[in-house]
């Protein structure tokens, strides 16, 4: 049976969780998968360490960066 | 029609079949957790199988409260025979993943959604880890060629749920289950993403405790460990 050890196509995804709802979500890792269904599968397992209140994923190439460490605001 | 072997079954032997298969499915994904094809998938394994033993912990726990065991063999697993030996190919594993585990889930929604009060209460908070097993297994389907195991998959899985008009479609009528047996194999096909493969099952070889056609069961490897005599061998003898 054929299947490729690792997926050909894959999209980085970013981990966002937090444990109350007082706080904001923080970034707590990231999961490589080739949809979004497996990303979800994979973040859940990998991260369910603590009894978080909320947790999503987010694409990383949906995010549009500002600024990064070492670039001025302006 | 209902055939002719099937006598009028409680609530005890479908539960105490569910417990059975989720136990050792969670034993199967459990041997994979470090020969999955990348280490996301590991740990995935790991994690659901981890789920599926909680689960089939919590079904036992309820045993108890569902009346007495009714010819249902105490000390042997009702289980369906895809989970009878270890799988040697990740497409095993991945049919199974999002065919079997649906399968048996459905039935878990089934009863947390019907009249019988433990099961509601108990039985709701698997349904939310188990959207990861389907969400995991429909995803790795797209990428394996697995066709043999997931029409494997599919065959044992409509066994398991039973023939029409028999004890799921009156535990239906009854309001102990949510869905018969009709609206567990649409459902089925719903959540896998592909319409069930024609299959031919021989009903009149059906055995209604173990809800499979084929005789056979667990590997002795398995029930050694099942059963805590596998382990002993690395304890030090007294």
């Amino acid at each position: 049976m054929a299947y490729s050890r690792v997926h050909a196509n894959v999209r980085e995804y970013d981990v966002f969780a937090r444990k109350t709802r007082v706080e904001p979500l923080h970034q707590v890792g990231s999961v490589v998968a080739p949809d979004d269904d497996l990303a979800m599968a994979y973040a859940r397992a990998t991260y369910d360490e603590e009894r978080w209140v909320e947790m999503m994923i987010v694409p990383r190439d949906a995010v549009i960066s500002l600024w990064s460490p070492g670039e001025s605001e302006s | 029609m209902v055939p002719g072997r099937v006598r009028e079954l409680s609530l005890y032997s479908l539960v105490k079949s569910l417990a059975d298969n989720k136990q050792l499915l969670g034993m199967r994904y459990a041997e994979w957790c470090i020969a999955a094809p990348s280490l996301e998938a590991d740990i995935a394994a790991a994690a659901m199988g981890l789920d599926d033993i909680g689960h089939s912990r919590v079904l036992y726990g309820s045993l108890r409260e569902l009346g007495a065991p009714d010819g249902a063999d105490q000390s042997s697993y009702a289980n369906v025979p895809y989970l009878d030996k270890p799988w040697t190919d990740w497409g095993q594993f991945v049919a199974a993943n999002s065919v079997l585990d649906s399968a048996f889930t459905l039935m878990i929604e089934a009863l947390a959604n019907g009249k019988v009060e433990v099961l509601r209460s108990r039985l709701k908070k698997m349904l939310q880890e188990e959207r990861y097993h389907y969400l995991h297994g429909r995803s790795w389907m797209r990428e394996v060629r697995a066709g043999k195991a997931i029409e494997r998959a599919w065959r044992e899985s409509l066994e398991w749920i039973g023939p029409e008009g028999a004890d799921v479609d009156q535990l239906e009528r009854d309001g102990q289950l949510a869905y018969g047996v009709r609206e567990l194999g649409r459902r089925l096909e719903e959540r896998v993403g592909s319409a069930a493969p024609p299959v031919d099952i021989d009903w009149k070889t059906w055995d209604p405790i173990r809800r499979r056609t084929q005789p056979g069961g667990i590997d002795k490897g398995t029930l050694d460990m099942l059963q805590g005599l596998a382990e002993k061998r690395y304890m030090p003898s007294a």
